[in-house]
């Protein structure tokens, strides 16, 4: 028998640092990621009723915020193409941000990989959730899990390279 | 022996089972390429995760948990009866869910017993709690899709349980709000549980998120004997024109 609601909406409130975690590796600036959150919060409770009592929630919840993320980045389309790499670029220059410069590194690095792949990142690398959850969460076999996890490091590696170097 | 990039990097995310791990161990050791390689794809882990972790020191956003308090939730997680159905009866589940209510123990029974005089609305019998009085006139009578606000029992959800009966869970308002399950048997109304509410209205039929835990025990005893779907209006009424017998 699933857990009541109550206890279900405690446990999506236990989850929220996570849930913030993994939408800020996978959304392009923070306020989009709270807004990702809050969009999968809404979804999960909307459809509580499907969540099997042997599942995983942090599983599920990873899920929707994954494919509310798909759905969200689908219907903006072109829009956020154009503006993306202006966003990222305005962060650089603000110094709230330099002592984070690292993070942003990072975020700007993942911010250029596919969607798809990011996804895998945000869940295996960002997450620590195994493969074989990141495949039943992505919804792909785990050998598209671990190909596009290669992928990704290799372009990772690249652009944070360039990226150091660049510092230096 | 060579190893693919993808078999070194699911070696730094320890996904290898433990012959393979072993095998790119003894390699790294020979070769230092090798150990270069996967700890390169160790350190992208560590920089990702520590660039990502400070997210979890952030005050987690005060809206995010409001949502996650309130936003509309699926009923059928509240446990228990899909709400699946198109014509559901008037008195409904989230109605029920204003009412906080508790395992009876003994002593409320024997509370409620002594009060109940003779017309009093359970009674015990040959180690049965059979319905009596107003409440056992209501079982067989009232309909749920139309009863009177203020009626001392009020009706809810009605079904066949798996073994062919028909039961119906009701909310007793006299002497104390109790609510409850009764199945038809060949003479009687049997009460098969009864939980203590902490109120004893219905809150309008106003569904109610939080703090509104459905009579856990009532709703439990409903979800292990129901069979099928609850009736609906028609079915209610067609039922009580065979007066509950199957």
């Amino acid at each position: 028998m699933p857990a009541p609601i109550e206890e279900l909406r405690e446990q999506i409130v236990g989850l929220l640092p996570r849930l913030r975690r993994f939408a800020r590796a996978i959304a392009r600036n923070p306020h989009d990621a709270d807004d990702l959150v809050q969009i999968a919060i809404e979804r999960a409770l909307a459809r509580s009723g499907q969540l099997r009592p042997d599942s995983r929630l942090s599983s599920w919840m990873f899920g929707i915020v994954r494919n509310a993320w798909i759905d969200e980045a689908r219907s903006r389309g072109r829009r956020e193409r154009i503006f993306a790499p202006a966003e990222l670029g305005e962060n650089i220059g603000d110094p709230a941000h330099e002592t984070q410069s690292d993070m942003l590194a990072v975020q700007e690095a993942m911010a250029r990989l596919p969607e798809e792949q990011r996804i895998a990142v945000g869940l295996v690398l960002v997450e620590g959730v195994s493969y074989k959850e990141a495949a039943e969460i992505m919804n792909v076999p785990i050998g598209t899990v671990t190909s596009r996890l290669a992928r990704a490091r290799e372009a990772l590696q690249a652009m944070l390279a360039d990226t150091t170097g660049a510092l230096r | 022996m060579k190893f693919s990039d993808e078999t070194l990097m699911a070696y730094a995310d320890d996904e290898l089972d433990p012959p393979t791990r072993a095998a790119v161990e003894a390699a790294m050791a020979a070769d230092p390429e090798l150990a270069r390689r996967v700890a390169r794809h160790k350190e992208l882990r560590n920089q990702l995760r520590s660039a990502f972790d400070k997210v979890l020191d952030e005050p987690v956003p005060d809206r995010l948990i409001a949502t996650a308090r309130t936003a509309p939730a699926d009923r059928r997680a509240d446990n228990v009866i899909p709400l699946r159905r198109k014509s559901a009866p008037r008195w409904s589940w989230p109605q029920l869910g204003s009412i906080a209510a508790s395992l009876v123990v003994g002593a409320i029974l024997g509370q409620l017993l002594l009060r109940a005089s003779i017309t009093g609305p359970i009674i015990a019998r040959d180690g049965q709690l059979l319905a009596s009085g107003a409440l056992a006139h209501a079982l067989s009578n009232q309909l749920a899709s139309d009863q009177a606000q203020q009626a001392p029992v009020r009706l809810g959800v009605s079904f066949r349980s798996k073994s062919g009966e028909y039961c119906r869970t009701f909310l007793l308002r006299e002497p104390s709000a109790l609510a409850g399950v009764a199945c038809r048997g060949r003479e009687q109304w049997r009460v098969q549980v009864l939980a203590q509410s902490g109120q004893a209205a219905a809150d309008g039929g106003q569904y109610r998120p939080a703090g509104s835990a459905l009579p856990r025990l009532v709703l439990q005893a409903v979800d292990e004997q129901i069979a099928g779907e609850p009736l609906d209006a028609s079915g209610e009424a067609a039922a009580r024109s065979r007066d509950w017998r199957h």
